[in-house]
């Protein structure tokens, strides 16, 4: 099956901006999901899908059909941008300690809508990083095994352990809720 | 499948075997055939997460966040220089044509890139990032 962005992605490469808004009506949500969970803050996962297109844009017209899929690139690509803005988090955090227990990373604005959204939320804050990325990947963003293996860099052998690590630290910290 | 492979497949990817890895849901589909109730209580479980997880809703993207972004593509440099050739005199025709030959031509003012992001992008974008930064464990 062949890649079903390429031919979207050839004609932004050649200006068209019909076919620009079309990718990002496309990639929009897509990107928002990711980085929304990665990060935990709206606004940072706006930044980032903002981000994410301007490198979309300059790799348009560089991209060689039938080398990679571009879903799995731009998936890579987000989580580098993610991963940046977790490595300033930390940063600030260990320069500037904060005075009152941290509460989270930022207001809500739809992400956590209810009560068990919000624990659901601080508990895949709480992993560790690789772990959150395989869940995300595989649960939210729904790749197969072999795709989001190929985004992490990893052996699927090696996904399976982080989502079996990943799940068992969530069941652990949601286990009072109904549905965990 | 064993009983505890099953175990970990869920445990893994959850109470939907659909969403389990492609070459396993054939065997997956035999051990439920063989043990229907242990099975069901074993995806039972599982999507029990599954279902907390769905929970946590994607952010709402703010109004003119798509448009925004959409302003921010590359147009076609092409057509930009054909108005710069109309004015001179040019016949429309003309300055069309070369556009249409720009455009054909594909990488009109692309800068060089080297053979290896091209070659394998996927590649490129994870070794372009610092292995370090992982500060949590990894696999």
């Amino acid at each position: 099956m062949g890649d079903p962005d390429e031919e979207l992605l050839s004609r932004v490469a050649g200006g068209d901006p019909a076919a620009s808004r079309a990718l990002v009506a496309r990639k929009l949500p897509r990107l928002m999901s990711l980085a929304g969970r990665m990060l935990g803050d709206p606004a940072e996962a706006e930044d980032v899908a903002q981000e994410a297109f301007l490198r979309i844009w300059k790799q348009a017209p560089k991209w060689r059909p039938g080398e990679a899929r571009f879903d799995t690139w731009l998936h890579r690509v987000a989580l580098n941008l993610c991963y940046d803005r977790l490595r300033r988090r930390r940063e600030l955090a260990f320069a500037e300690p904060p005075d009152r227990p941290d509460e989270g990373p930022g207001p809500d604005r739809g992400l956590e809508a209810s009560d068990t959204g919000r624990r659901v939320s601080a508990a895949l804050q709480a992993l560790p990083d690789r772990q959150r990325e395989a869940i995300v990947l595989c649960h939210y963003q729904e790749l197969g095994n072999i795709e989001a293996a190929a985004v992490m860099g990893v052996s699927v052998e090696a996904l399976e352990s982080l989502l079996g690590r990943g799940r068992r630290a969530l069941r652990a910290a949601l286990g009072d809720l109904k549905e965990a | 499948m064993t009983p505890e492979r099953f175990e970990t497949l869920a445990e893994a990817f959850g109470g939907d075997v659909s969403r389990w890895p492609e070459a396993e849901r054939e065997a997956a589909a035999k051990a439920m055939a063989a043990q229907p109730a242990w099975a069901e209580r074993v995806l039972a479980a599982a999507g029990g997460l599954d279902a907390a997880l769905a929970t946590f809703a994607p952010p709402r993207v703010s109004g003119d966040l798509a448009e925004r972004i959409a302003a921010t593509a590359p147009r076609a440099r092409a057509a930009a220089w054909a108005r710069w050739l109309l004015p001179v005199g040019m016949g429309a025709g003309l300055a069309a044509a070369c556009a249409a030959g720009v455009v054909a031509g594909g990488r009109f003012g692309a800068t060089v890139t080297t053979p290896a992001s091209e070659a394998d992008p996927v590649a490129a974008a994870i070794a372009d990032y610092d292995a370090g930064v992982y500060l949590d464990e990894e696999a």
